[in-house]
């Protein structure tokens, strides 16, 4: 016990160590024994784990505390069960990100348990598997197999705010691209994390297309249930317009079609065309498919809410079949709102007793019973921020709306910020951009191409002595050359 | 279904044929009117006029009887004899002059066959120009006795007959004439075409260019184009050689053609320049003094008086055979175009003065200029608390910030995505077809052809997007 302690804490070791290099060094040199302690221990581990785990440090010694701690929940936990559960989290949200880059495969071992929900109430393990993976990769730009395990775990259990902080970021790398080699020292913390994210490295394992849709189309529908339609519009949209080849077309796509024009809806109050990048075959099978989508959507845009709700209505075993039937509910419920919002392409002013009679509502497919209905639904749309404009009273006690102008003119110093926000932005694209660009400059393809047109331009120059010498006689005065070679 | 007034019975069953009637009287003298024509279109005009003015029914379709008498097509007797039959069941023309058909069929019957044979004796002989007259003078004879299809077959064989220009825009000629009764607007326009191929001095040019241009202005008056339909017609030339053209329209109507579509598709300052300072249209215009009269209202701001004149005369509108399917349409752009010029000098007009200058008495112009609004014609709101007509205010510096943040955050969205499809074919996740065989061969390879594929697909994107 004294033994396997004395081997835990020895890494990280007491003085500094100064450069990646013999960091490395040194955390092989650990690896080595920690393995011969995991495999071949002098009494089973499970016995003092406890202990070894209350005298080291998770913070410190990542490492160590990840190894003994894997055996203690792999395959089975141990008991006491608190205890480890306690541990398992403490650990989770406090590891050192460099040090298990070493141990990928344990730590996604353990997040994988985790996700399958057995060990941790799930709002629990929603909150520390978020955050181990954003330890593992702050940027969150890479996808893991993990990535869908906890999409599932919370979607399936409604915990999804803690994950949100996962969802939202833009990912740009997938496992599995070509020509991505090990990196030599894993401890460089300015890789990529498409480098040290790998099968290889155990951080992840082979994903398919599928698990990348189906991962998009879970997040998609988690910020449907937020109501966050910009956001839900953009996850959808990035499933239907997925890469396809040879006229592929998965059933994902098609759904997720079906959940995008609704969104587009009540995002933006009318559906905007298919991007023209998405597959072409694609494209063909979604107006196919999606043509009871289609539409309502066609409905959605006039002013006709009658034929709306019996369109809904009509169609209601198809929405069913599809799962859509709450949003479909939304989109009737958004459907005066929109109403509202477009009536001040054509007013500045109106009444509220106007609105009403110009307005219906698609739920019922007629105007609301009361002014004061009309009244409480403008405020809510203007106090969630969803409609400009302000309610007023006259002298004559009518009430009346006001449609404020929807941009406000920035100051220049204002806007000048903004720019340079975005400029920021887009230089956080950097890294992504350049990880991208090395990997693809030093593909064997590509180099293959690269020597195949530099041997053709040295080709060409070889040709090049007669064509200059032609040009070379244009110039001249053609009867002198003559009697010269003459 | 003896009906108590047979005229009445017979709008009836033209309104149940969807046709346009007309119950206002309208200006025009009938006699007077169709003496500007000759030729086929005389009886065309007559009989339109006698299915859609009711004031004018009997007498235009008793016109049209001994119109049609005057010539060799029967059809045509009958045709407007089927209207007076149900019209005018009294009057004497409501009798079927069974002696005149039948002479008049087996006379045309055989004048067919004695040109038919001549024909084939020119064609014996072997002499071109022989054959070319032979085959005009079956052409016509045909065109007169109304069977089209087969004059215009007799026509189109002219032409590897034709050895001169002349000859060439002769056939075009014939053959405009006949696809203009057959109401083929593309046929008018590719003849057209034809008719100009290259080779005509100015002077001849000069010559053709009344035809060309109002037969171009007509079908494009038909293809809903007002616009170039109004270019046609103001640059239709001479109006001596246009008196030449009246077996299609008369110079009165290149006058109102002219005038209304400019009125409808041009701003104040192309009429001033084109219409009204146009000094070969002027002599046109003299002849419609009503026209120049409201294209000089609307170009001095006075809208109301010009679209008062334009309604005067919408009945004679309505009975000329170009202009009926299109006059709703012509009118409302003539009005939309006049509320917006109305307001382009406010910034806010109150609904009352609007309603004053527009409106039909005791009726809201409110729900018009709603249409209007939402199609996009008037940059304007309603205010309809203060009762007033809001002019947009356009802030150029908003909308310009607006773009620039637009324009930054779709580059970062683009970029984004494009890495992001790059990755994904590297990593050889793209959702593939289940073409057998051509997919197997195609993974095989995959490595030489991912890259091509995306870089397709997204330019695609791009160009749009551009």
């Amino acid at each position: 016990m004294d033994q396997a302690l004395a081997t835990c804490l020895a890494f990280p070791p007491e003085g500094p160590l100064d450069d990646d290099v013999a960091y490395d060094q040194a955390i092989q040199a650990h690896l080595l024994k920690l393995t011969k302690l995991l495999k071949d221990p002098p009494v089973p581990l499970c016995q003092y784990g406890g202990q070894l785990l209350e005298l080291t440090d998770p913070e410190y010694n990542s490492l160590s505390y990840l190894a003994v701690l894997h055996s203690l929940c792999v395959p089975s936990l141990v008991e006491p069960r608190e205890f480890v559960l306690d541990k398992l989290v403490r650990f989770l949200l406090g590891f050192d990100p460099r040090q298990i880059r070493y141990a990928g495969s344990h730590l996604s071992e353990i997040l994988t348990a985790v996700c399958n929900g057995s060990l941790l109430p799930p709002a629990v393990a929603v909150e520390v598997v978020s955050a181990a993976i954003l330890k593992i990769d702050p940027t969150g730009s890479m996808f893991t197999s993990t990535h869908l395990q906890l999409a599932k775990l919370a979607y399936n259990t409604n915990n999804i705010d803690p994950a949100l902080k996962v969802v939202e970021k833009n990912i740009v790398f997938y496992p599995g691209m070509a020509n991505s080699k090990r990196p030599a020292m894993l401890c460089d913390m300015t890789l990529s994390p498409s480098v040290y994210i790998h099968k290889d490295t155990g951080f992840t394992n082979p994903v398919k297309a599928t698990s990348v849709l189906e991962y998009d189309l879970l997040s998609g529908m988690m910020f449907c249930s937020k109501r966050d339609w910009e956001k839900a519009h953009a996850a959808f949209e990035r499933i239907l317009t997925f890469p396809t080849r040879d006229g592929g077309c998965s059933k994902i796509m098609a759904e997720a079609y079906k959940k995008w024009v609704l969104v587009s809806l009540l995002s933006k109050g009318k559906v905007i065309p298919i991007p023209q990048y998405a597959g072409p075959a694609a494209a063909k099978a979604y107006q196919i498919l999606g043509k009871p989508y289609k539409e309502v959507a066609s409905l959605f845009d006039t002013t006709n809410a009658e034929e709306l709700r019996s369109e809904v209505e009509k169609s209601s075993q198809i929405w069913q079949d599809d799962q859509n039937v709450g949003l479909m509910k939304e989109v009737l419920s958004a459907y005066q709102e929109w109403q509202i919002k477009n009536l001040q392409k054509v007013f500045s002013k109106i009444s509220i007793a106007e609105i009403r009679q110009q307005t219906k509502s698609a739920q019922t497919g007629a105007i609301l019973n009361s002014d004061d209905d009309i009244e409480a639904l403008i405020q809510n749309m203007i106090i969630s921020n969803s409609l400009k404009g302000v309610l007023e009273k006259n002298d004559d006690g009518t009430v009346f709306l006001t449609f404020l102008p929807s941009s406000t003119v920035l100051s220049e110093a204002e806007y000048a910020q903004e720019l340079a926000k975005t400029a920021v932005q887009l230089k956080d694209l950097e890294p992504i951009f350049k990880a991208t660009n090395e990997r693809l400059g030093t593909s064997r393809e590509y180099i293959k191409h690269l020597i195949k047109e530099q041997k053709r331009a040295a080709d060409k120059s070889e040709l090049d002595p007669t064509m200059g010498f032609e040009s070379h006689v244009d110039d001249e005065d053609l009867m002198g050359g003559v009697t010269s070679t003459a | 279904m003896a009906s108590a007034d047979p005229i009445l019975h017979f709008f009836t069953i033209m309104e149940s044929q969807s046709g346009v009637i007309v119950k206002e009287t309208p200006k025009l003298d009938l006699d007077l009117y169709i003496a500007n024509y000759r030729g086929r279109t005389c009886f065309d005009r007559l009989l339109l006029i006698g299915r859609s003015s009711v004031p004018l029914c009997v007498d235009a379709l008793k016109a049209a009887i001994s119109e049609a008498k005057k010539g060799k097509d029967v059809q045509r007797y009958r045709d407007a004899w089927e209207c007076i039959r149900i019209a005018a069941p009294t009057d004497p023309e409501s009798q079927l002059d069974t002696a005149w058909i039948d002479n008049t069929e087996k006379a045309n019957r055989m004048e067919t066959a004695r040109l038919e044979a001549e024909l084939k004796q020119y064609k014996n002989n072997l002499v071109k120009e022989s054959i070319r007259i032979g085959l005009r003078d079956l052409g016509e004879h045909l065109e007169q006795v109304g069977d089209l299809g087969a004059a215009s077959d007799a026509y189109l064989r002219m032409r590897p007959e034709a050895s001169t220009q002349a000859h060439i825009v002769g056939v075009a000629k014939h053959l405009i004439g006949i696809v203009i009764q057959r109401r083929d607007w593309p046929s008018v326009l590719a003849n057209v075409g034809k008719m100009l191929t290259g080779g005509m001095s100015d002077e001849e040019q000069k010559a053709h260019q009344p035809f060309q241009k109002l037969v171009t202005g007509i079908a494009n008056l038909h293809s809903d184009k007002f616009y170039e339909a109004a270019k046609n017609f103001l640059e239709v030339g001479d109006p001596s050689i246009c008196q030449g053209c009246n077996d299609i329209a008369s110079a009165n109507d290149v006058a109102t053609y002219g005038g209304l579509l400019a009125l409808a598709s041009m701003d104040r300052s192309e009429l001033q320049s084109r219409v009204l300072d146009n000094s070969s249209f002027r002599n046109y215009l003299e002849l419609e003094p009503h026209i120049r009269k409201a294209v000089s209202m609307f170009v001095n701001g006075r809208y109301s008086a010009c679209l008062d004149i334009l309604e005067s005369y919408r009945a004679d509108y309505l009975l000329d055979i170009h202009l009926q399917p299109h006059v709703p349409a012509i009118f409302s752009a003539i009005r939309n175009k006049c509320i917006v010029q109305y307001f382009i000098p406010f910034s806010c007009v109150t609904l009352e003065s609007m309603n004053k200058s527009f409106a039909k008495p005791g009726e809201s112009l409110e729900s018009e200029l709603i249409t209007m609004i939402r199609s996009g014609v008037l940059r304007a709101r309603i205010n309809t608390i203060d009762k007033l007509l809001v002019a947009v205010s356009t802030d150029d510096r908003a909308e310009m910030q607006a773009k620039g943040l637009e324009m930054a955050k779709n580059y970062e969205k683009e970029a984004l995505e494009r890495i992001r499809r790059m990755n994904i074919a590297a990593a050889d996740l793209e959702v593939k077809g289940t073409r057998k065989g051509v997919g197997n061969a195609m993974s095989s390879i995959s490595g030489e052809t991912w890259f091509d594929d995306t870089r397709r697909q997204l330019s695609q994107g791009e160009s749009s997007a551009g």
